[in-house]
């Protein structure tokens, strides 16, 4: 069975897309390993037009079932590991299966930037954290550190505020770049130290992590901190290892497109976060998600 | 006996119990950010600290694991 469209990733960009392929009655499968990615972090979403606030969750939950009303294939928590174009015909294989299509729409976002440094996978959940608004609670009058000194590191240690005895707070570059406003809140509570030219280089300890090594970049002396967590919050990055034969990336990793989401193979596109269009917004990624899905319906019809 | 150990603003904890409502699954929905007995609980069962943490009868799920959900409790 071959089916007109494939599209991979469950947030804004393929949810949109797979609402305007269903309308224009593409025979579409979606396949997504979650629903939302990013957007389910987001607690408060205020610039979502008509509605005035909503939780990511609920905003997801909306758009998955509108999408649910439509005739399209859905195979949830699955995840594509591999991608290949033989003549104009595209395979796409997820754990356990291999599907095909005449176009491939890729839409899988970006997932929380890694350090990759040892310890860091040994003592995920034991200390290391992607995600303040969930662990935060666990760090209790506890020292910790939250690498990135931007508003995502500086809006961690806001979450870590109310729990934790002393954060640090450790900046790669020689500045903090988050906010002002945000830097003085955090200063003002008297627990918080702000370290810049750090290159955190390993995550120690025994059962749980017990402490974190760093070297100072302009003294380049080696230091330790004792600390039972670490957030990691050095931004977001693209995932797109299993088509990177068939796609151009960026400096960063994104997917190079043209202003109609075509890539440098006929037949695929892509749309939201994963390419290189400049803002990240959720309604930016849905209307990426309906532009790429109009120009593929266009293609097809040359088929 | 199904017991979720969360907290209230975790957005993955938040999918799993909409998971486990949607399938009319009764469980016990423990808040770990007030209650600190729950709290040694949970890392012990599950020798960590993330959230959310399944107990199912005695098994230990850590994470939005959909499919050990599954099959542990015999739904689709």
């Amino acid at each position: 069975m071959i089916y007109d469209l494939i599209i991979i990733g469950g947030g804004p960009a393929g949810i949109t897309a797979g609402i305007y392929a269903a309308r224009k009655k593409l025979k579409t499968l979606l396949i997504t390993k979650e629903w939302g990615g990013q957007m389910t972090k987001a607690t408060e979403i205020g610039n979502w037009p008509g509605t005035k606030m909503i939780s990511g969750n609920d905003l997801i939950k909306q758009m998955s079932e509108h999408l649910r009303m439509f005739e399209i294939e859905i195979k949830e928590n699955k995840e594509a590991i591999d991608m290949d174009k033989k003549n104009d015909i595209f395979t796409v294989r997820d754990n356990d299966q291999t599907y095909e299509a005449k176009a491939v729409i890729i839409a899988t976002g970006k997932i929380p930037r890694v350090l990759n440094i040892p310890g860091e996978k040994e003592y995920r959940g034991k200390g290391v954290s992607f995600c303040a608004t969930c662990d935060a609670p666990m760090f209790k009058n506890k020292e910790v550190a939250v690498v990135g000194g931007g508003n995502a590191g500086f809006a961690t240690a806001i979450d870590l505020i109310k729990y934790a005895k002393k954060i640090y707070i450790l900046e790669f570059f020689p500045e903090m770049k988050g906010d002002l406003v945000t830097k003085e809140k955090l200063e003002k509570t008297g627990k918080v130290e702000f370290h810049t030219n750090v290159a955190v280089k390993e995550i120690k300890g025994n059962k749980f992590m017990e402490s974190l090594t760093y070297e100072d970049r302009k003294t380049s002396k080696d230091h330790e901190i004792k600390v039972e967590g670490v957030f990691i919050s050095i931004g977001m990055m693209p995932k797109v290892g299993f088509a990177q034969k068939l796609v151009e990336l960026n400096k960063i990793g994104e997917i190079v497109i043209d202003k109609d989401n075509y890539t440098k193979t006929p037949g695929l596109f892509a749309a939201g976060d994963i390419t290189d269009i400049k803002y990240e917004q959720i309604v930016i990624a849905s209307g990426e998600g309906a532009k790429a899905a109009l120009a593929a319906t266009e293609y097809l019809k040359g088929k | 006996m199904v017991k979720v150990y969360s907290t209230p603003t975790c957005p993955y904890c938040v999918t799993l119990k909409n998971f486990l409502k949607e399938r009319n699954i009764q469980f016990e929905d423990i808040d770990v950010s007030q209650n600190e007995i729950a709290q040694k609980e949970m890392i012990e069962k599950s020798g960590q600290y993330g959230v959310p943490v399944v107990d199912i009868d005695g098994e230990i799920i850590i994470g939005f694991d959909q499919d050990k959900i599954k099959k542990l409790l015999k739904i689709e």
